[in-house]
């Protein structure tokens, strides 16, 4: 390993993890470097969104995971926004029962008071979208304006990595877009991200570096300017494997 | 229809066979000579005791069924009691009636009591756990009010003598020798009902309805049977219960005694016999040692049960099951046996296509299949593949019954498959596997097998009430069937292990195994390959390719491109609930399309 | 006589629908009912006769340390009785749990306070006759609730809190809110108001052990009827079965009250099992 690189930010070694006696990942090597948007590829089924609920401590794992130099074992979610690792979860999940601000409000609940209401107003300035119906419920909303609530939430800790679970899901190409501009700004203001996606051109545009998950390990890690990247990546998804019946 | 089961019998160690039924039984004829020798050296007070064991054990027997078994929460059973207390109290003592015969009144109280015992119990059809609990508790209150008000009946607070036996039953001995008898029956009974298909349907109905559904099992017509029964008995008891005090007033059934047969059960131990009959004793002769205890009973009883709850769910059940804790051998591997499939499911019977026409179903404004054609030929393995959220799982929910679609139909050689049938799918000969494995965890792998064969019982439940040589006949033809079912698959080694001790990938087989006792002419996978290993996979290649092979259909959902890949003839493959491509798998795979649309371009 | 019945109907309606919140906001906590609700509606009464009239403290001091008390058994339900099995495989543990504790209190109230009614203290001193406090005690009790639920979740960020963790306990996991925490605050809030409807209806009802399993009976009929987790449905179907009740009980007597008030329930949640407000469930396969 080189003397000169820096020590990633999320240093991910051995992780294994699954749900009770289903094992869903095994060995999982994986890297985020400060500032770097890192894009996680894969099949459906391939484990990437139960590799991202391990990270951010919603599910149990072994391995070894560190954060800005510290051992996640034993954390939580809590603890992990704590440390600056924000995790936006699938499906645009925003409580529709609460206003937009609320919503907003209660993803800096453990910040004081006085904080809480600035880093509330700097996530609205990034999305003037959402400030414009801040009083309403977030049911109102549409679905992709969900999602952008859905980010912002994860924002307003300030973290230094944000870990994106699909945010283009069911969305139209023209939200998906607007999604995907706010992750460009958040690498442009030195935010590392980890983005699961489905559309694999859209995420090779923004990344720098590109992981490969199939069938619970890592099949394939890349940097996005490589040759050959779309071709390799189909081939390590449907790659056959050498047993035959 | 046993001849393949029947024609080949795997005589090794690990099927359950003759020696351990004399294991099992062994604890009862234990307390049959105890109890039969009891007068002998308990004396006149233990003889009260002993009696009221009795009385009590006859009425948890049959809440057993209900509680234990079917694992509906009925707190409040003690309104039975009642009921067949006064019932027979006032036939008996012939204020209102003409005098009967306390063993006519008896009959009498059972037959009122299986009336309201189907009447308390239906409610579990409609209602949540936590909502029927809170009914049957307001039953027992109500009955108890009526007994009180009902003052020209039931002589309302004053109460009725209760009704005297006549000889030789009318001694102490003599009076306890008739409970224990009935005792003797009851237990007699509700283990035979336990061991055979009705039995293991009702497990299967606490732990894994949707399960039990999917194997044709009808919740409402078994729970009826068995509130029915359980009613009879708990009303029997309260004649008994009457004999026993003498005289009755309504505050001698009260919820402390509901509670104590409650909890005897969950102490016993679920989905057991012997449990609940230990717990029952132990209950009753527990606040006899100590003078203090009686007061504090029900605390006791009821700390006794937040203990079970947290740290013991099992009971005593648990306790004494030493055969399931021997470890399992540590490097299993499954290994199928193709050429057992074919003897298991018989000759290819020609049963025509299944088809989806034109079918569609949105939740909300989400179409989760938008139109959608679809032909499963029997012989053959048809895969069904695409990205999250394009509608797999909902198809084969709505072939299999659980969903119905808005438009379009499905037909099975032609004729049109009735929607939200889910349990007549299985009479149908159209079998299923769950994302999830739905299994009896309690029960042992060959008892999880058989539970996919209970359409094909012959015997009534009353036969099995009294082990009739029908019930004899289908317990026998069920668990040669299993065993060729599990051998089929690979798993026959685990046959006698409790469920929940296996591995995942172990489970998932069982469920096919599970499946196969329909000898389905479809066979329905949803994801059979998630977490499994690569050489596991390879083998449930090979198994349902041999399944296909002896005339089924099998449709596979999957997620797993190597194995549709591998073994599919035909593939279709949906994105957004509708039919992206069909055809072969080599065609598929160029698809520039489908690659796209499954790497999500 | 119509007055008569009108009050009376009211104000048990008030403390049954205060039971009805109590068991709603154990349940939007934790998706799970506990049979302790009506436990904390006897525990309000009996507290309160033991503070004040047996111990001889001030009213004022008595009514908090009831209070405490139905915050103190909320706590224990939920730490011993509701977040070890919430983990389980098993869904319906929570009845049984949740079952032995109540019966536990019970039991242990019974054995050590008395198995008979004993008496309420008289909170004001004021005569007798009329509108009396026993009757506008659960009432205003039951408007102070509603009122400060209100402003607990509108105006406060606990408050809203509640509400995420209700809607969607995922979400508000991974969006790091203390999620324990938070349901052991509900549970002690439960217990709070559990309480407070035991002791505001005190004079009603008397210090009585068996209060509790009757609390737990009429206190879930306004959930079943009003939907789960409805707090405005608990409030109005309370009110009814209080009325009904009073008015069963003035034309059938007591006893055949209760058979038509169970009746009419049986029947109403047969024909409509997410009650009279609520919405229907889904399947999951």
């Amino acid at each position: 390993m080189p003397i000169s690189a820096a020590d990633p930010l999320l240093d991910i070694a051995g992780l294994a993890t699954g749900y009770g006696k289903i094992a869903v990942l095994r060995g999982i090597d994986l890297t985020v470097g400060a500032g770097e948007v890192v894009a996680l590829l894969g099949p459906n089924g391939a484990g990437k969104t139960t590799l991202l609920r391990a990270v951010s401590g919603l599910l149990p794992w072994s391995g070894r995971v560190r954060f800005a130099g510290r051992d996640l074992a034993g954390a939580g979610p809590r603890d992990t926004v704590k440390a600056g690792l924000g995790h936006v979860i699938e499906g645009h999940r925003v409580f529709t029962q609460l206003a937009v601000l609320d919503n907003l409000l209660l993803a800096a609940y453990d910040l004081p008071r006085g904080e809480r209401a600035a880093r509330v107003e700097q996530a609205f300035a990034l999305f003037p979208e959402i400030a414009a119906k801040r009083h309403q419920r977030a049911a109102a909303l549409s679905g992709g304006q969900q999602q952008i609530l859905a980010v912002a939430q994860g924002l307003v800790r300030r973290p230094r990595l944000l870990m994106l679970d699909e945010p283009s899901a069911g969305l139209s190409p023209v939200l998906v877009d607007r999604v995907l501009v706010v992750v460009r700004q958040l690498r442009e203001a030195g935010t590392a991200v980890l983005l699961v996606e489905q559309l694999i051109e859209k995420a090779l545009a923004l990344a720098d570096r590109v992981y490969a998950l199939a069938r619970g390990s890592i099949v394939l890690e890349a940097k996005t300017g490589e040759a050959d990247l779309p071709h390799r990546l189909e081939h390590a998804y449907l790659a056959a494997t050498s047993r035959h019946p | 229809m046993s001849t393949p089961a029947a024609s080949w019998r795997l005589s090794r160690a690990k099927e359950p066979g003759a020696a351990s039924t004399i294991g099992a039984a062994l604890p009862f004829l234990a307390l049959l000579l105890i109890g039969v020798l009891f007068p002998l050296f308990g004396g006149g007070y233990w003889g009260v005791i002993a009696t009221r064991a009795c009385v009590y054990w006859v009425l948890v027997s049959g809440l057993n069924l209900v509680v234990g078994f079917a694992g509906q929460i009925a707190i409040g059973w003690v309104a039975l009691l009642t009921l067949g207390a006064y019932t027979t109290s006032v036939l008996a003592a012939g204020t209102v009636t003409p005098a009967f015969s306390p063993y006519l009144a008896l009959a009498i109280a059972a037959v009122v009591g299986a009336i309201f015992g189907l009447i308390v119990g239906l409610p579990a059809l409609r209602l949540r756990t936590f909502y029927f609990a809170i009914t049957t508790l307001g039953f027992a209150t109500i009955v108890t009010q009526v007994a009180l008000a009902w003052q020209s009946v039931t002589g309302g607070g004053v109460g009725v003598a209760g009704p005297i036996f006549p000889e030789p039953f009318d001694s102490q001995w003599g009076f306890y020798y008739f409970c224990f008898g009935l005792a003797a029956i009851c237990t007699w009974m509700t283990a035979n009902v336990a061991a055979s298909r009705f039995g293991r349907a009702l497990t299967a109905i606490r732990d894994a309805e949707v399960a039990a559904e999917a194997s044709g099992i009808s919740k409402p017509a078994l729970l009826g049977a068995v509130f029915m029964f359980s009613g009879a008995v708990a009303a029997v008891a309260g004649g008994l219960f009457a004999a026993l005090q003498s005289y009755i007033t309504p505050d001698a059934f009260t919820l402390d005694l509901s509670v104590l047969f409650f909890i005897a059960i969950l102490i016993g131990g679920r989905g057991s016999i012997l449990g609940p009959l230990l717990g029952t004793i132990l209950l009753t002769v527990l606040p006899e040692f100590a003078a203090p205890l009686v007061a504090w009973s029900t605390f006791l009883y009821a700390v006794l049960l937040l203990v079970i709850v947290l740290a013991m769910p099992g009971g005593i059940a648990e306790i004494l099951d030493f055969k399931n804790r021997r470890p399992l051998e540590s490097d299993r591997a499954i290994i199928p046996r193709p050429d057992l499939v074919e003897r298991l499911l018989g000759a290819p019977r020609d049963a025509g296509a299944l088809t989806l026409e034109q079918v569609a179903l949105s939740f909300g404004g989400v179409h989760a299949i938008d139109g959608l054609d679809l032909e499963i030929r029997p012989g053959q393995v048809h895969g069904l593949i695409g990205p999250n959220g394009s509608g797999k799982t909902t198809t084969l929910n709505v072939i299999s019954g659980y969903y119905a679609q808005q438009v379009g139909a499905i037909r099975l050689n032609g004729a049109a498959l009735p929607v939200f049938a889910r349990h007549r799918r299985a009479h149908m000969r159209i079998a299923r596997t769950f994302q999830t494995p739905r299994i009896v965890g309690s029960a042992s792998v060959l008892q999880n097998v058989m539970i996919g064969g209970t359409i094909d019982g012959k015997g009534t439940f009353v036969e099995s009430l009294l082990s009739l040589p029908r019930h004899r006949r289908d317990e026998i033809m069920l668990r040669d069937t299993a065993m060729l079912a599990l051998a089929a698959v690979g798993l026959e080694r685990l046959a006698a292990a409790r469920a929940d001790r296996l591995q995942h990938s172990e489970l998932r087989f069982t469920e096919i195994a599970r499946a196969l006792m329909l000898r389905p002419a479809f066979l329905l996978l949803d994801e059979p390959a998630a977490g499994l290993s690569a050489e596991e996979i390879g083998r449930l290649g090979a198994l349902l390719l041999a399944i296909a092979r002896a005339g089924t259909g099998v449709l596979l959902v999957e997620h797993h491109a190597d194995l549709i890949f591998d073994i599919c003839h035909h593939v279709t493959v949906l994105n957004l609930g509708r039919m992206l491509a069909a055809g072969t798998p080599a065609e598929i795979r160029s698809h520039r399309e489908v690659v796209n649309a499954y790497l999500g371009g | 006589m119509i007055e008569s019945i009108v009050s009376s109907g009211v104000a048990i309606g008030c403390v049954y629908a205060l039971i009805g919140i109590t068991y709603n906001v154990m349940f939007s906590a934790s998706r799970v009912f506990s049979f302790t609700a009506g436990t904390l509606g006897m525990l309000g009464g009996v507290l309160g006769s033991l503070f004040i009239v047996r111990m001889g403290l001030p009213v004022a001091l008595g009514f908090v340390l009831a209070l405490a008390g139905g915050a103190v058994l909320g706590i224990v339900t939920e730490i011993v009785a509701v977040r070890p099995v919430l983990k389980s495989l098993d869904q319906h543990l929570y009845v049984l749990s949740t079952l032995a504790l109540a019966l536990m209190v019970q039991q242990f109230t019974a054995i050590e306070w008395s198995t008979e009614p004993q008496p309420f203290p008289r909170l004001f001193d004021i005569a007798r006759g009329g509108f009396d406090q026993q009757f506008w005690l659960p009432m205003l009790a039951c408007a102070a609730v509603i009122v400060g639920l209100e402003w607990l979740y509108r105006h406060t960020l606990i408050g809203r809190a509640f509400l995420a963790i209700a809607e969607d306990t995922y979400a508000a996991r991974a969006l790091g809110l203390p999620e324990r925490g938070l349901r052991l605050a509900s549970y002690a809030l439960a217990g709070v108001i559990g309480a407070l409807a035991g002791f505001a209806g005190g004079e009603m009802l008397l210090a009585f052990f068996a209060n509790a399993p009757m609390l737990t009976f009429y206190g879930f009929v306004p959930v079943a009827l009003g939907g789960m987790g409805n707090n405005r449905g608990a409030v109005v179907a309370g009110l009814l079965l209080g009325l009904f009740q009073q008015t069963a009980n003035f034309l059938v007597g007591g006893i055949f009250a209760s058979v038509a008030v169970f009746t009419v329930f049986i029947i109403v949640l047969l024909a409509r099992p997410e009650g009279l407000a609520g919405r229907t469930l889904q399947r999951r396969v």
